[in-house]
């Protein structure tokens, strides 16, 4: 089942290989070729030059335009200056004169304003749940550091094409704030709370997207990185929410494997790693209930996701980060121009 | 159920040892500090009934695997009947086998009969069982013998069916005193009867003593009983009741009285008709008899024989039925001795009664003797010609006390009247007490009427023996079985044990002055001729006689002149048949007890077998189905059946992969 929501992003395996095929030409003179930075800096964890230099390769992408402070490589909403012809727009007073198109005037005696779009940079916010579920992995990493993978490598793929780049970390209440901005100073602040960044505390998703839908100002590219353990019909609101301020949203929902075969042999004392109360259960008795609870829930997540048109990801971290990502970034260039 | 093994049930607690690893694996749980804790408790709070009846029925599943093997190793049998033996194979097995004619009794449509059945059931079920030493008690000798294994049964003589009744009391005194005498281990006696109550005498004072005597038992004795109770409805037996021989106008001629009864019968079914053979030393001949009721008689049937026979045997014979045992009879016949009666009173008027019941013979062809002696002729007697004296003096002593007593062991007749004179001198341990006067009478306030002297007669009349009046009597002392009571409980008539003849003793005499016994001769005149009739039987060179009951006889020389063709020489005594012993003639025939079907009531055998260890089953004649079977296959295959659900059960449901990347 997860494998057809893959199927709704229109993005192959063969489209994917070939991607990362193309990405591998890359010469490796167009990165840094330390993700480190600055000399002075401790080299980050949760960077991979390798990987980096490969996804380097595919543009990061706006679905939707966006409405940047500089010129940028992501359609605006308005027009602009760039060699792209927009279209025709009949004068008005007070429009400046030197747009106006005089072989026009000739043609048809009447005067037009030649319109061109604009090219604006993208804000980049990436949502870090740092509540304590996040601290979980089976697999030698847990879902936060796959999480620090996935926004360090997207904060850095989106600095080095200009856009801006902010980091929220959210568990009960937001608990780190960046707003985007540009500039390799502010990715290495973004870079400190990523690796400062531990997880703690319990979930509480739905308010913390709700309050950031109404502080992002300006429309951006919000990524969620989350298990997204909520009530699907909670998380629909949020959703809505940021998809009427105009908001480009994508969720990248992290699941470790046990969390999904739930393959105990033995009976199990199960703590809450958010702090509720513990269940002891014997594995074979529940396994059924618990698939069934957790397909129930997978289900509404995806009719949620499929009605909010959220870019959706579902990521079990035994995936290799470096595919997750490639898969997110060529999934967006067959969007790129929609306004 | 019962199991072969059962000790090996002491580990049925080991059914528990799934809850037990269940609980362990339980206490062997792992902490996992766990994200996605909002599935656990949705499935927490999802019905978990069928998951719940899942590992209740994997529980119950594996339980029964452990209880089936249990039971299986336990070989279990496929019957009740043997009740759950305690303790396994038993030290040694008695086995008592009812030989009566009544085990020759036949099922309905079926060919083997309830001793050949009862023989099978025990050669097969007792094999099964085991035992370490087997011992057969039968019905005839009740003489304990050891045999190699319960298989003998089928082939042994002894236990071959016999015309010679069962005495239950006395095989099972065999039994204790064998267990006793041979200090056995747990012990285990098989009783295989029809429960005939001729058989069982269930109202013998010997049973309560038995009981005792097996109560005291320390090795534990444990009871089975085979019963095969059910009565074969409509079959007919046939008993001689009398043959005596007579001149006729055309030579001589036998007169054959007999009696036919229907078994199961009412008195107002439709008849039958029987016919019944005669058979007269090899010369043949058949009459038809109609049977309107349970019983027919017939008095003197007149059979033609040589006039120069005066002595031989016959048989008479009905066709087969239900029961063969009861299809013959033997009977023999002789010229009939002199009765003759020796009587010895002080006192005239007592001795005249006597002397007349004595010598008026019932049958003009019976010679009858009665003779009145004083003490001091008696050395002239010749004692072996005598059947009956009538005592009426001071007891015997001396010399004349051994000639009596030699009479009475011969199988003679002996019955005492108190004398004036109270002498000290006892007989046979009895001696006459004070005498007792009462002018105005004593009636007589019980008497036996089922047996011996004052017995009711043929046709069932009881004897006028109420109407008599006692006006003098003289007390008793020593042991003895009355069989009269006068009012107030003193004895009027009674009878001391003997191993053979009769010794009896008559509180009264019939004088006038004494008793109305002369007055009301007629119980006087049936009590002298019963005893004189007793007392001939052994005279005399042929005798009818009740197989098993052979005393006085030498059955060793015997030879046999008609009767079953198999009958060992060693077991003549005990089989219905006709035998020659020197120039005597002898015919041997079942007991009249064994023509009734009475059948113990089922409370009655758990009444008789109260306290003591005791199971039992019904079986019918010609049942050849099993017993007992072992069925722990049925127990094995019930284990794998149950560890085929279990894993079943058990194995993981297919589970749908719900996230994969």
């Amino acid at each position: 089942m997860w494998r057809t929501r893959l199927a709704c992003t229109g993005f192959s395996v063969q489209q994917r290989q070939s991607q990362l095929r193309h990405a591998s030409r890359v010469p490796h003179n167009s990165i840094p070729e330390s993700p480190r930075m600055f000399a002075d800096r401790q080299p980050r964890s949760f960077l991979d030059t390798g990987a980096l230099s490969r996804l380097a390769a595919v543009p990061l992408n706006s679905r939707r335009p966006m409405l940047g402070s500089v010129s940028g490589r992501h359609t605006s909403p308005h027009r602009g200056a760039s060699v792209e012809f927009a279209e025709y727009r009949k004068y008005v007073p007070g429009d400046d004169l030197r747009r106006l198109d005089w072989r026009a005037y000739g043609r048809s005696d009447r005067f037009y304003v030649k319109e061109f779009e604009a090219d604006t940079n993208l804000r980049l916010c990436a949502v870090l749940d740092t509540s304590g579920s996040m601290d979980f992995g089976s697999t030698g990493i847990t879902k936060i550091e796959y999480a620090r993978k996935l926004a360090g490598s997207l904060a850095y793929l989106a600095s080095q094409q200009g856009d801006a780049v902010g980091l929220s970390c959210v568990a009960n209440t937001i608990v780190r704030n960046i707003p985007p901005k540009r500039g390799p100073a502010h990715l290495m602040n973004v870079f400190d709370i990523l690796e400062q960044a531990q997880p703690s505390g319990e979930t509480q998703l739905i308010g913390v997207l709700h309050e950031l839908a109404e502080t992002i100002r300006q429309r951006a590219l919000i990524v969620i990185l989350s298990d997204f353990f909520v009530e699907p019909d909670l998380l629909r609101g949020c959703l809505q929410h940021l998809r009427f301020r105009k908001h480009d949203v994508s969720m990248f929902q992290l699941l470790d494997p046990l969390e999904i075969n739930f393959n105990f042999r033995r009976p199990m004392r199960f703590i809450d790693m958010e702090g509720g109360p513990s269940i002891f259960a014997e594995p074979n008795e529940i396994a059924d209930r618990y698939q069934k609870a957790l397909q129930k829930y997978a289900d509404e997540l995806l009719a949620v996701v499929l009605e909010s048109a959220v870019d959706f990801h579902p990521v079990t971290l035994d995936e290799n980060f470096e595919q997750v990502l490639m898969r997110f970034l060529v999934g967006r260039t067959r969007t790129k121009g929609v306004r | 159920m019962s199991f072969l093994q059962p000790l090996l049930l002491a580990g049925l607690p080991l059914i528990s040892l799934p809850i037990l690893i269940h609980l362990i694996n339980q206490r062997r749980f792992q902490t996992i500090r766990w994200g996605a804790m909002m599935f656990l408790l949705a499935a927490n709070r999802m019905s978990r009934g069928y998951a719940k009846l899942r590992q209740w029925l994997i529980l119950v599943f594996r339980t029964l695997a452990i209880a089936g093997l249990i039971f299986g190793v336990a070989r279990p049998l496929a019957s009740g009947w043997l009740g759950l033996t305690a303790g396994g194979r038993p030290d040694t097995t008695i086995i008592l086998l009812d030989r009566s004619p009544s085990m020759r009794q036949q099922g309905e449509g079926q060919v083997g009969t309830k001793l050949d059945t009862g023989r099978y059931q025990l050669a097969r079920s007792l094999g099964l069982l085991g035992s370490a030493k087997w011992v057969l008690i039968e019905s005839t000798t009740n003489t304990p013998r050891e045999i190699e294994s319960p298989e003998v049964l089928l082939n042994l003589p002894a236990t071959e069916p016999s015309s010679a009744s069962a005495d239950l009391p006395v095989m099972l005194q065999a039994a204790h005193d064998y267990v006793k005498a041979n200090k056995s281990g747990r012990t285990e006696i098989w009783i295989c009867s029809d429960i005939r109550a001729n058989d069982w005498n269930s109202e013998s004072g010997r049973w309560a003593t038995l009981r005792d005597a097996f109560l005291e038992l320390t090795q534990g004795v444990r009871f089975h009983l085979l019963a095969y109770a059910q009565s074969a409805t409509g079959n007919v037996s046939l008993r001689v009741t009398n043959v005596r021989r007579q001149q006729s106008s055309d030579g001589a001629e036998l007169l054959v009285s007999l009696k036919l009864s229907r078994e199961g019968v009412a008195d107002d079914a439709e008849k039958v008709s029987v016919p019944v053979s005669f058979e007269i030393e090899g010369a043949r001949s058949e009459a038809t008899f109609e049977i309107s009721g349970s019983t027919f008689e017939m008095k003197d049937h007149r059979i033609p024989i040589e006039r120069s026979k005066d002595r031989g045997w016959g048989k008479v014979s009905i066709p087969a039925d239900a029961n063969s045992a009861d299809n013959d009879f033997y009977f023999v016949f002789d010229r009939p001795a002199v009765r003759q009666t020796i009587i010895v009173a002080d006192d005239a008027n007592a001795a005249r009664p006597l002397q007349l019941s004595a010598g008026i013979s019932p049958d003009p062809a019976m010679k009858l003797a009665a003779e009145v002696l004083t003490v001091d002729q008696l050395p002239t007697v010749e004692w072996d010609q005598v059947s009956l004296v009538l005592w009426q003096a001071a007891l015997p002593d001396g010399p004349t006390a051994d000639a009596i007593q030699m009479l009475v062991d011969r199988g003679g007749q002996v019955i005492f009247f108190p004398t004036q004179g109270v002498t000290s001198t006892s007989f046979a341990g009895m001696s006459w007490q004070s005498w007792n006067e009462s002018p105005d009478g004593i009636a007589i306030e019980t008497w036996r009427v089922d047996q011996d002297l004052l017995a009711n007669t043929q046709s069932g009349a009881a004897l006028p023996v109420g109407q008599l009046q006692v006006r003098k009597h003289c007390g008793l002392s020593g042991e003895h079985t009355p069989l009269a009571t006068l009012k107030g409980g003193a004895p009027l008539l009674a009878r001391v044990t003997t191993n053979r003849g009769g010794v009896y003793f008559c509180a009264t005499t019939p004088a006038a002055a004494d008793s109305s016994l002369a007055e009301n001769g007629v119980v006087l005149y049936v009590l002298v001729q019963r005893a004189l009739g007793l007392g001939a039987a052994v005279l005399g060179n042929t005798r009818q006689l009740v197989a098993g009951d052979v005393s006085g006889e030498q059955p060793t020389a015997w030879q046999q002149l008609a009767g079953p063709p198999d009958a060992l020489s060693t077991e003549f005594a005990f089989h219905g048949g006709v035998y020659s012993g020197g120039e005597r003639l002898l015919a041997l025939n079942r007991a009249s007890a064994e023509d009734q079907a009475a059948v113990l009531a089922d409370g009655r055998i758990a009444e008789l077998f109260q306290g003591l260890d005791f199971a039992r089953v019904d079986d019918k004649a010609g049942n050849l189905a099993a017993l007992i079977q072992e069925i722990w296959r049925l127990f094995l295959v019930a284990m794998i059946i149950a560890l085929i659900v279990e894993a079943a059960l058990c194995l993981p449901k297919k589970v749908t992969q719900v996230v994969s990347a």
